[in-house]
């Protein structure tokens, strides 16, 4: 750059003021990350709207893009079976990009512009309690809020279709003690889902016999765990029971691998686990590591099977249709929201939400699903896995479908 | 003892990963005058490359060589393109780089559909030394960050491009009348410094996991590094990443890791406060 152009006055051109202008004005009327999918087909009656509002760009985006790729095909199906109560489904995708402040704009427009008949979505907790009340209070419109999260929530019209503490905790930590040992380590993230998944977890521990060695909490975006894992390893801890996050958990399970604790008989335990983390950290590092969830593909059971080869045929190989960010809970929760607007014969609130309170789906992801009425939050069975080799065995299953603890 | 030795070596390893990223940072940022919010990114695209080596079955080490080569084109067309358009003015390269960074953050998040990959050391495991088991690829880090830091100073303090760069900077005019391309000075500067990035990321990247994210944790803290070394010199930056890597890596062993991470910032301060012109100054001015 010369002087001269360094030098030179800003010029103020009506031209490029004109294209800028318009182009800012073009960007802005067509907002951004907005998707409308309509009904394939030709259909007599008018759509039901369905809005989805999920992180499809931003740190969340792993657990948002599948969350929205199901909500896609379950919609698809149900159209394709000749739609609900008459009329197809028409899906409004809304991308929240883990930002909630932009959210509360996204769902606003969803609930007043677009007025749609019911709101999927939302992953972190901080999500959701950033857009329920424009949903249900002032939008006065149902939410069906999929992911795994602390509990705790139970805010009338808003239901639950992932699991809680309760679910995570109550066969997995009593198997963890007879199949790790009696000492814990809880590193965690230093957020909601950490400190109150904790405070369950640490009662379930000392009430089966194990003991608590320690419970460190660490920035959000942590990663450097030496200390941590001096402790852990002079102390002989038997199991960590991890609620730290990515990216950070791959540093610290791969410092713990290197400082020997498996190889000392430590066991791995991480409750959001499912087949999109195993790519995270090398096989081997996190060989032995338990996880306890709704779905896991190793179940291998037909209907889960079939759900997985359609998921698989749109969407390939990349944000597999796991249990731990949400997609499980989302396909129970359309497919619950169906039978209840069945049931209701109206798209209402006031009667679906009748109908929720005690809706059933006898097929899911592993197994079938229906809500604690009341509680507005579901019973599903949950699953013990081990990593093996970069894939999980199953190594426990509740017996029968395991209560939720939450709103009764 | 087995944990004092394991503790200077944690120290160790974690400050020379960010020595190794704020040692781009702080060449652009001391030569240019010029704060590069893309810097984060250009270490994940480091990282990226050898996912992308990885990924399609070469070897991972190719992809480290390549890398700091990619990285350092991109920075290299960047430049060129839009950043030799902010050096008159340093609060619009931020927004601009920032700008640039977030795009390219984005870019990457929607090719890795949002999910995160590990990559595989060169060298897996650890090896025992003493009583302690030691990281093998920690311990490869920690040598080639000091081979690195090396060649940088002797090619800043030692060569000719290190001499044009460094009259570039003191005294652009002088540097132009003197008949050295000031132009293509900065572009160099900014593609090495680019480069360096990419060598971080792709050198790194096995230790944590490829992720859109990967970058940001260091970005803020880097900057700090920067400010506490002083932005006159090379030198300077790379002593404030030695602090701040050796503060965020030793505190959580005495306090509180959400404390320790605060505490870091609170010390780095008060030390700008007492020394504006940076760590070094003293032993630079003499």
């Amino acid at each position: 750059m010369t002087v001269e152009e360094r030098n030179r006055p800003l010029s103020a051109s009506r031209r490029l003021f004109l294209q800028r202008a318009s182009l800012l004005t073009g960007m802005i009327s067509l907002g951004g990350g907005s998707y409308l999918l309509n009904p394939k087909g030709v259909w007599a009656a008018d759509p039901i709207k369905v809005g989805v509002a999920t992180d499809l760009t931003g740190p969340i985006s792993w657990g948002g893009i599948p969350n929205s790729q199901v909500a896609k095909l379950v919609i698809e199906q149900i159209n394709a079976s000749g739609g609900l109560l008459g009329r197809p489904l028409q899906l409004i995708l809304e991308d929240t990009a883990t930002n909630e402040q932009l959210a509360v704009t996204k769902v606003r427009k969803l609930v007043t512009q677009d007025k749609v008949d019911v709101v999927f979505g939302g992953i972190t907790s901080s999500m959701r309690n950033a857009i329920k009340d424009t949903i249900v209070n002032r939008g006065k419109t149902l939410y069906i809020y999929p992911q795994l999260y602390e509990g705790k929530e139970c805010t009338p019209y808003l239901f639950c279709t992932g699991p809680t503490p309760a679910q995570q905790c109550d066969t997995f930590i009593p198997w963890l003690i007879k199949n790790g040992g009696k000492k814990f380590y809880l590193p965690s993230a230093d957020y909601v889902w950490p400190h109150v998944l904790n405070e369950y977890a640490k009662k379930t521990i000392i009430k089966n016999g194990g003991e608590v060695i320690g419970e460190e909490y660490f920035p959000v975006d942590h990663n450097e765990y030496s200390a941590t894992v001096n402790k852990i390893m002079s102390s002989g801890v038997n199991v960590v029971f991890n609620t730290t996050i990515p990216p950070g958990v791959a540093a610290l399970f791969k410092q713990l691998n290197e400082a020997g604790f498996q190889k000392k008989g430590g066991r791995l335990a991480c409750v959001y686990y499912d087949e999109n983390a195993l790519g995270i950290t090398p096989a081997h590092e996190i060989e032995g590591l338990a996880s306890c969830l709704d779905y896991f593909k190793a179940i291998n059971d037909p209907f889960g099977n079939k759900l997985q080869a359609d998921y698989a045929k749109l969407y390939g190989e990349k944000s597999f249709f796991t249990a731990g960010g949400g997609a499980t809970g989302m396909y129970r929760g359309i497919k619950l929201w169906e039978a209840a607007v069945k049931e209701a014969k109206s798209v209402k609130r006031e009667p679906v939400a009748a109908a929720l309170d005690h809706a059933k789906i006898s097929d899911g992801p592993g197994g079938g699903a229906e809500f604690v009425p009341g509680t507005r939050h579901v019973k599903v069975n949950m699953y013990t896995a081990v990593s093996k080799g970069g894939k999980y065995e199953i190594v426990e299953k509740s017996k029968g479908p395991v209560l939720p603890g939450e709103c009764a | 003892m087995s944990s004092a030795a394991a503790f200077f070596f944690d120290v160790l390893a974690y400050s020379s990963i960010f020595v190794l990223v704020v040692m781009g940072l702080g060449i652009i940022a001391s030569m240019m005058g010029i704060f590069n919010f893309a810097h984060g990114e250009f270490v994940l695209l480091g990282g990226y490359t050898v996912y992308v080596f990885q990924s399609s079955g070469l070897p991972v080490w190719a992809g480290m060589l390549a890398a700091p080569i990619v990285v350092g084109l991109i920075g290299l067309c960047l430049e060129r393109i839009v950043i030799r358009r902010f050096y008159a003015t340093p609060i619009v390269a931020m927004l601009g780089t920032y700008a640039i960074g977030l795009a390219l953050r984005e870019s990457v998040r929607s090719l890795l559909g949002g999910q995160f990959y590990s990559v595989t050391a060169p060298l897996v495991g650890s090896f025992a030394l003493g009583e302690i088991s030691v990281s093998r690829w920690r311990t490869a880090v920690i040598l080639i960050t000091f081979a690195v830091m090396m060649g940088c100073y002797f090619l800043l303090t030692r060569t000719r491009f290190g001499l044009r760069v460094r009259a570039a900077l003191e005294n652009p005019s002088l540097a132009r009348a003197s008949g050295i391309s000031t132009s293509r000075v900065y572009a160099a500067t900014f593609t090495f410094g680019a480069a360096l990035a990419g060598l971080a990321g792709g050198l790194m990247v096995p230790i944590y996991a490829i992720s859109a994210d990967m970058g940001v944790p260091f970005l803020i803290k880097s900057f700090l590094a920067v400010m506490l070394g002083g932005m006159g010199g090379f030198e300077g930056a790379i002593a404030g990443a030695a602090l701040v890597g050796a503060g965020s890596a030793a505190l959580p062993w005495a306090i509180k890791p959400v404390v320790a991470d605060l505490l870091v910032f609170v010390i780095a301060i008060a030390i700008v406060k007492f020394r504006p012109e940076g760590l070094l100054s003293k032993w630079r001015n003499q």
